[in-house]
């Protein structure tokens, strides 16, 4: 494996949102060298994913005056009574996070929503649009107003292509299919990173002045997911390996519409334009969990009503695991107008037209609210509070700011990436402006990660790779999901111990050099066993219930106790992650923490 | 039915062949499962060498265009059960007309290349407004045929054109070029239409549509550059226009 060295002023690893945003804003400040490094070709990220909208509060469109608030949208009249509000924006947001975000991050997540989807609109993104040309907005999840500005059912898809479209045309390099191996961080200094080439199968050491990781997210640690492949939480993991604490990592969203078997996102915009949820006697069950918001309630809480439902025995399906979507009653028009892909997914998955026949869906692992823990510009935080790792940044799902706490709302996962990317991007910019050098490499890192790829190669075993990630996926979904007990944690906890264990022993069966994709699900299997680690520890150590992390042991919410954000410190290979704490930034005045009900 | 389904699909190691060959496996049928669930089926049990591309699995990403018995599908939305009724075996290759990296893996260069020929990026004009660009849902609805391109090479690599040389920009290229000349925000109209309208454009396509048989996504390439060849003949007029809308738009500013 031979090697020479590249350098770049910015390196960012990941091309979806966040990281695309950070090597464009640069850009635009300036930066003249960028390298983004994605394992998966740009385009292919899965930011495009994204189906439903990205959350601003424009005010373009409000209920019909009279229909208290949940009645027919129309265009808001533009010189009158604003529709919507950064406050409100900001308190649903809070609200939806269970009070663990931290609200000085949220107030900036709101208050620069409205430029970036402008900038957006401004660089191309064909928004759906009002009969007056502005930008369509629909109702979503734990939202009071509607402010999901949307491009039919793809605007992630939109989205991503034209921030990657802006960042060619700033000259941005892009080396597709380079997969990230370590982080060089000595002495608190980032000075790059080492990445393999899948297509050489090359090695290189490639230096940077600063490095932002925008990898994105770990849905994949679950069997029933909407989470692409590439999903693996490769930056997260690696960062972990390197020193850097993980935040928060216990609170894991599930989506409540995910296809029945399949976990492929049935978007929340289905329930946004008014589409039902029912039990197998046909029953609107939310009215029992969310007698106000209904099937718009937040994420967290619909998932545990349909898994309620489901233990319960009014599933459907041949094992009674699923819920019926029904949106017959929206209209072949406004499926066909509002929800195009929405509609196709059902028909190629599970055979169902939903302008005629009920879809099954079931809780999906989602999002992850967890992650590196970062400052307002996206500096890594080598304590977890404020000492930034020099030259690192991260944005986007791989890190944590905290803007979505114990629970995210819809639409505010591409705002955060976006808007923290770009953020990130023009710190990195003004640092190297200000004269940031790529600091030097000591000792031999290139040799320290091939000694380690050679290892996997030659390892004694026979056992599957495949077989054991699909072994921990399958324990994560039953022990570590919607809802969690000490029991259940404490068996995945040993289970993946002894899932790692056997990994250790796994061989790479593919032998050759070039596009070694056999290579690839060895190194992100052993990132999956990396952090999942640290997912249960949080979750068997968080004795209480709030957003995403539910505990039938301890079914409550625990201010006095757990008003807190979980920091985990990796121990080495054997002892579990040492865990500290550090409090929410709240404003006690305005928002301090209340009874969350929908 | 039978409960298993037998894959052949072309190999190509180029470290060891000097040539692709094909090799048959078998791997579980059952009525939901996907070529790609297939193939994933044979890395896991029987050849974990077996090398293809995918990420998403419900077909947004763009990865995994492959050649299944002769045609250009996405693998994870199509289902095997449909392709091997009555006992039939599946043949799948990679990508045609581009250059093999290894089993169904393609090198998509010279694709990629003439994405970046059209400048697919949106040149908006110098002032813009201080909220949103008024664009009304009609002029939305006509850049649907070309938003949603995921650009996963299905069109390009079953284009006769493009298998007869690699200078044709080629139907994505062409979509991706329509999407912004339509676009009433783009500033560079009449550029774009030069270059589209010139040697390696619109004139070159043979309406054979194999690129509308191929995408996965029901988009119509074809008519994009019909709708383009119409209007290079009127580039200049065209490009007036656009000012004068836009003028309009920086005059239309908030105070």
């Amino acid at each position: 494996m031979e090697s020479d060295v590249i350098q770049h002023d910015i390196l960012v690893v990941g091309a979806g949102l966040a990281g695309t945003w950070g090597a464009l804003a640069a850009a635009q400040r300036g930066v003249k060298d960028i390298g983004v490094l994605s394992k998966i070709h740009p385009l292919r990220s899965h930011s495009g994913a994204a189906q439903g909208g990205i959350a601003a509060a424009l005010g373009n469109v409000r209920p019909a005056p009279g229909s208290g608030g949940d009645g027919p949208l129309e265009a808001a009249p533009e010189d009158g009574e604003p529709a919507d509000s950064l406050e409100l924006h900001l308190f649903d947001t809070i609200k939806g996070s269970d009070w663990l975000g931290d609200q000085d991050s949220m107030e900036i997540l709101v208050r620069e929503a409205p430029d970036i989807v402008y900038a957006y609109e401004h660089m191309g993104c064909v928004f759906s649009r009002l009969p007056d040309g502005r930008i369509a907005q629909r109702r979503f999840g734990g939202h009071s107003a509607p402010r999901a500005n949307y491009a039919a059912d793809w605007t992630g898809h939109v989205l991503l292509h034209t921030i990657h479209e802006q960042a060619l045309r700033y000259g941005v390099r892009f080396y597709s299919e380079w997969v990230l191996l370590d982080l060089v961080l000595q002495d608190g200094v980032c000075r790059g990173l080492i990445a393999l080439d899948l297509a050489s199968g090359g090695l290189h050491l490639m230096r940077a002045r600063t490095v932002l990781l925008g990898t994105g997210g770990y849905g994949r640690a679950y069997k029933i997911t909407s989470n692409a492949h590439a999903n693996t939480g490769d930056g997260v993991a690696i960062a972990y390996r390197a020193g850097v604490p993980l935040m928060d990592m216990e609170f894991v969203q599930f989506h409540p519409t995910g296809l029945y078997k399949h976990g492929i996102l049935m978007s929340e915009a289905c329930r946004g334009e008014g589409g039902y949820l029912v039990n197998r006697d046909g029953e609107r069950f939310m009215s029992r969990y969310a007698a106000s918001k209904m099937e718009l309630a937040p994420r967290d809480l619909v998932s545990r009503s349909e898994q309620v439902e489901i233990n319960e025995g009014r599933g459907v399906g041949p094992d009674g695991k699923g819920i019926h979507l029904d949106l017959r009653h929206l209209g072949r028009q406004k499926i066909m107008e509002r929800l195009p892909q929405v509609r196709d997914l059902a028909m190629d998955f599970v055979g169902a037209d939903p302008i005629d026949d009920l879809v099954p869906i079931q809780p999906t692992a989602h999002y992850s609210m967890g992650g590196i823990p970062t400052d307002n510009d996206g500096r890594v935080l080598a304590d977890g509070r404020q000492a930034p790792v020099v030259g690192l940044y991260a944005a986007g799902e791989c890190a944590c700011v905290s803007v979505h706490g114990a629970n995210r709302l819809g639409t505010n996962s591409l705002l955060d990436a976006s808007l923290f990317g770009r953020r990130a991007g023009t710190a990195m910019a003004e640092e190297i402006l200000g004269g940031r050098e790529v600091a030097p490499v000591a000792g031999n890192p290139l040799g320290d990660t091939q000694a380690r790829l050679r290892a996997r190669f030659e390892a004694p075993g026979t056992e599957s790779v495949a077989a054991l990630a699909d072994a921990l996926k399958t324990t994560m979904t039953e022990d570590c999901g919607v809802f969690r007990d000490g029991a259940g944690l404490e068996r995945a906890r040993q289970a993946a111990a002894e899932i790692r264990r056997r990994f250790r022993l796994a061989k790479v069966r593919d032998q050759s050099r070039v596009f070694n994709t056999d290579l690839l699900d060895a190194l992100e299997t052993d990132h999956l066993l990396d952090f999942t680690e640290v997912i249960v520890a949080g979750a068997l150590a968080r004795t209480e219930s709030r957003g995403a992390h539910y505990r039938t042991d301890f079914p409550k919410r625990d201010d006095e106790s757990w008003l807190k954000h979980t920091l985990a410190f990796r121990q080495g290979d054997e002892a579990p992650p040492r865990l500290e704490h550090r409090p929410v930034r709240i404003d006690w005045e305005r928002y301090p923490p209340q009874e969350r009900k929908y | 039915m039978s409960d298993t389904a037998n894959l052949r699909i072309q190999r190509f190691n180029p470290e060891v062949d000097r040539r692709p060959h094909l090799e048959t496996y078998r791997v579980p049928l059952t009525p939901d499962t996907t070529i790609l669930d297939g193939l994933h089926a044979v890395k896991a049990e029987q050849d974990g060498s077996l090398t293809f591309r995918r990420s998403c699995r419900h077909a947004i990403c763009g990865s995994c265009a492959m050649n299944v018995d002769g045609h250009n599908v996405l693998v994870c939305k199509t289902r095997l059960a449909d392709k091997v009724a009555g006992g039939k075996t599946v043949t799948i290759r990679p990508l045609p007309y581009l250059p093999i990296i290894k089993d169904l893996v393609v090198d998509r260069t010279a694709f990629w290349d003439q994405y970046l020929r059209v400048k697919p990026w949106l040149i908006p004009p110098d002032d813009v407004p201080e909220k949103e660009f008024r664009v009304t849902p009609e002029e939305v609805a006509a850049l649907q045929n070309a938003e949603t391109c995921i650009m996963c090479g299905a069109c390009y690599s079953a284009c006769q054109v493009v298998a007869m040389g690699k200078r044709y920009i080629g139907p994505h290229a062409l979509l991706k070029a329509f999407l912004r000349v339509l676009d009433p925000r783009d500033a560079a109209v009449e550029d774009r239409l030069r270059e589209v309208g010139g040697d390696d454009g619109v004139y070159r396509c043979h309406t054979i549509f194999n690129c509308i048989d191929a995408c996965p996504k029901g988009l119509n390439p074809t008519q994009a550059i019909e709708t383009l060849r119409g209007l290079a003949a009127k580039r200049k007029a065209l490009e007036a226009a656009r000012r004068t809308r836009q003028a309009a738009w920086s005059g239309a500013r908030a105070p």
